[in-house]
């Protein structure tokens, strides 16, 4: 027995086991706060607004749902499945919304279309009578559409290039016409990577603070903030959290239910179809349309953005600007790469098991993404809050004027918050290329006596090095323009380039706005420009 | 005859040929196995026939309908031909019930549920009806496969490999089970393989296939 324990210490099941209590406990803060006496606040909120957070909330990620999956099922098919002038370009650049944070096209649309921007002049000078205003619940769908919609089209198109053809051409043979065909067969088919793809624009819109709050549409991060920040009471942001949670929980359920025991995947072989070429009319509407989308969702709002950067350039761009840029590239990173070490520590622990107890602790580490950032933040400060306490004797043998609150509002407190949110997302690109790889190397390598660590660095990460820099580089993006969390978490006086984004359009200084989110997006823009351009030189990625 | 095969010409790619001057002819009822190693253009020459590929050159008639002709090209849906693939291809998302009934669609939903029911009974797998086929075993996916392909009674059946995906021990079995269902129907069928066993089992005629061309004929002679 206690050889057997013996054996199953190593650094991956050390890691996995405290990254998943360091994960659990603040959740459990949640859990049990939910039980104790409801505030007052609780009542007024239950009473007078509950009903309208979960309407309002159930329109806008329904209808988020919906049209995502619309956009992102066409843009997949049209460049999976056809061929025409500028596929290969909008190919990647159907990726490139994931760059534009949904707060910041929030902003840049308002402006747009308000009395004297951009969009609303044009229509004017053009004679067309037409007044938008976005800043409502329509606004707000449109705004999550347009900037999420890439999930779905990234995995939904990875599904489409690998399904096997011979599903549709048997379709085809049995009568089937290619409408049919699309409908009962290649749909269904995509339905695991549509429904994960789906469910991260629900809860990407579910975590957004920045375009609610601006836009004033009551959902339920909406009515989190206003309880924990303006009206200070903690514990009825936790129960809204707890609600939220469930209806997530809710969510996922009924599509479990829907599914039953179908499988959607068979090991078949041969190729995927291969592209057949536009013809007539399609040739120009169909593209068009996808040409449509990208600009609405990316071209149009950084044009309006290049143009008041070089409005404000000279006053924002000062020093003090390059030092916060320095230190939210440094932040990001340093997040960045804990959160890859553990999920590669993980991914090793998990690895070709079946046992029970390490799933179990894989599904907990993986709940970081699956809760709204703003319920992380609450958990994450009172769970460091809790630590300092216990620290606290700690701190004053070091120093007897030691405060109390040491690693409470430090980025220590941010960084955690940061790897517990984005852990599922680096720990899912690297479980996907330990998937492709196999076991044989790594089993050749033990059996040659080699240590785990030196197997790790030798074998296993050169083998996975792709999926290693694409967990890396999808995480830093989230990281980099991740606002609720930030707004919670950070020290007073420490500022990101979202937050600065977001207190300039607070203040209603939309054009100052324009030179950090300009920077934010850039950034994002050159590395997803990487991720859909990197090729695996040398590396053997279909061996098996 | 049934089934006429002319001049047959096809290559993936520009002034590459995988298939030269295929013909052969076939009468209702019949069942051919084309015989040649692997990388032949056994597959090929089924996708031809079943109109997932156009032939640069060449003509297919099956019951006095032109398929393919220089100035004709049926489309695949429109061609009454069926097609079991080397790995069944079987819809993962349907159940067995929902699988055989795929093709059916012109009919009423009492004559489906007939002719589905006919269809699993031909096969011997009644009391599997609502299974999934992440559920069956290779030699049950392969009957449902086949029944799929039966049940919107082709003028041809065509049939790629079907015993490559199989134990070794089953396959005499099935081979007979699979002669006696075609023979039942009364199906015209081609079936590709590598294996001259295959080949001697199940067909009346074997056709050699080698690079592309059909090099030799053999019929099969059974008491
Ligand atoms: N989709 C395709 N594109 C290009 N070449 C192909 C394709 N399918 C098959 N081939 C080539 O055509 C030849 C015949 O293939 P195939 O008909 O599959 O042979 P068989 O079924 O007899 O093994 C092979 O050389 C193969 O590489
Ligand atoms: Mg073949």
């Amino acid at each position: 027995m206690l050889s057997r324990i013996r054996r199953n210490i190593n650094i991956f099941s050390v890691v996995s086991i405290v990254a998943a209590a360091l994960i659990v406990i603040p959740m459990l803060n949640i859990l049990i706060e939910i039980f104790n006496e409801p505030t007052p606040a609780w009542q007024h909120i239950r009473q007078n607004l509950l009903t309208n957070y979960i309407i309002n909330t159930t329109i806008l990620i329904g209808f988020v749902a919906v049209f995502s999956a619309l956009i992102g099922v066409f843009g997949a098919t049209m460049v999976t499945r056809y061929e025409f002038k500028g596929r290969r370009l909008l190919s990647w650049f159907l990726m490139l919304p994931l760059a534009m944070p949904s707060y910041i096209a929030a902003y840049a649309y308002a402006d747009m279309v308000s009395y004297t921007g951009s969009l609303a002049r044009m229509f004017r000078w053009l004679n067309i009578p037409l007044v938008i205003n976005v800043m409502n619940m329509p606004g707000a769908i449109f705004i999550f559409t347009l900037t999420l919609f890439p999930y779905v089209y990234m995995l939904t198109r990875g599904a489409l290039s690998k399904q096997s053809a011979a599903f549709s051409e048997n379709a085809r043979l049995l009568g089937a016409g290619k409408v049919r065909t699309f409908i009962r067969v290649v749909l269904p088919l995509l339905r695991p990577a549509l429904v994960a793809g789906t469910l991260l624009v629900v809860l990407e819109t579910l975590n957004d603070y920045g375009v609610v709050a601006y836009f004033n549409v009551r959902v339920f991060s909406f009515a989190i903030f206003n309880a924990f920040e303006n009206l200070g009471d903690t514990p009825a942001a936790i129960r809204l959290s707890g609600v939220l949670m469930v209806m997530v929980f809710i969510i996922i359920a009924i599509e479990r239910f829907i599914r039953g025991k179908r499988r959607y995947s068979m090991h078949v072989k041969g190729r995927p179809l291969p592209r057949v070429a536009l013809k007539g009319w399609q040739r120009f509407i169909l593209p068009s349309l996808l040409w449509v989308i990208m600009v609405l969702a990316f071209f149009l709002p950084l044009a309006q953005l290049f143009y008041y950067a070089t409005l404000t350039f000279t006053s924002v761009f000062t020093l003090s600007f390059v030092y916060l840029t320095i230190n939210s590239l440094t932040l990001a990173v340093s997040a960045t790469l804990i959160t890859v070490l553990i999920a590669l520590m993980l991914a090793n622990y998990n690895r070709g098991s079946q046992n029970r107890f390490k799933k179990g602790l894989l599904k907990v580490t993986n709940l970081g993404y699956a809760i709204p950032g703003a319920v992380i933040a609450i958990a994450v400060m009172i769970f460091f809050i809790d630590i300092d306490h216990v620290l606290y004797p700690i701190y004053q043998f070091i120093n007897p004027n030691s405060p109390r609150l040491v690693l409470s509002s430090t980025l220590v407190m941010l960084t955690f918050a940061f790897v517990l949110r984005f852990m599922a997302i680096g720990y899912n690109s690297i479980e996907a290329s330990y998937d492709k790889i196999g076991d044989t190397f790594t089993e050749a390598s033990y059996v040659l006596n080699t240590s785990k660590v030196k197997t790790l660095l030798k074998v296993d990460i050169p083998l996975i090095k792709h999926g290693l820099i694409s967990a890396a580089i999808i995480v830093f993006i989230d990281v980099i323009k991740e606002l609720p969390l930030t707004l919670i978490l950070r020290p007073t006086n420490y500022n990101t380039l979202a937050t600065e984004v977001f207190r300039y359009a607070r203040e209603e200084m939309l054009q100052e706005s324009a030179v950090p989110a300009l920077v934010l997006i850039l950034v994002s823009s050159v590395l997803i420009y990487v991720l859909t351009h990197y090729k695996k030189k040398g590396v053997p990625i279909n061996v098996r | 005859m049934y089934v006429r095969i002319e001049d047959l010409y096809f290559g993936y790619t520009k002034n590459t040929h995988v298939l030269h001057n295929v013909s052969f002819a076939m009468q209702e009822g019949e069942i051919v196995a084309i015989l040649g190693s692997s990388g032949s253009g056994k597959s090929t020459l089924l996708r031809l026939l079943s109109g997932l590929e156009m032939p640069s050159k060449g003509r297919i008639e099956v019951n006095e309908e032109t398929l393919c002709s220089a100035n004709t090209f049926v489309e695949c849906e429109k061609r009454h031909v069926g097609m079991v693939f080397q790995d069944y291809a079987l819809f993962p998302h349907m159940d067995v019930i929902k699988n055989i009934a795929f093709g059916l669609k012109h009919l009423s939903k009492d004559a489906k549920k007939g002719r589905v029911q006919a269809m699993l009974k031909l096969i011997n797998m009644e009391e599997k009806s609502h299974a999934f086929p992440h559920e069956l075993s290779g030699g049950q996916q392969q009957r449902i496969a086949l029944a799929r392909a039966l049940a919107p009674s082709p003028d041809i059946l065509l049939l790629d490999e079907p015993f490559s995906n199989l134990d070794e021990d089953l396959k005499t079995k099935i081979r007979h089970e699979l002669r006696s269902i075609m023979k039942k129907t009364a199906m015209t069928a081609i079936f590709v393989t590598h294996d001259y066993d295959d080949a001697l089992d199940i067909a009346d005629r074997i056709c050699y296939l080698e690079d592309g061309r059909i090099v030799h004929e053999e019929v099969i002679k059974r008491s």
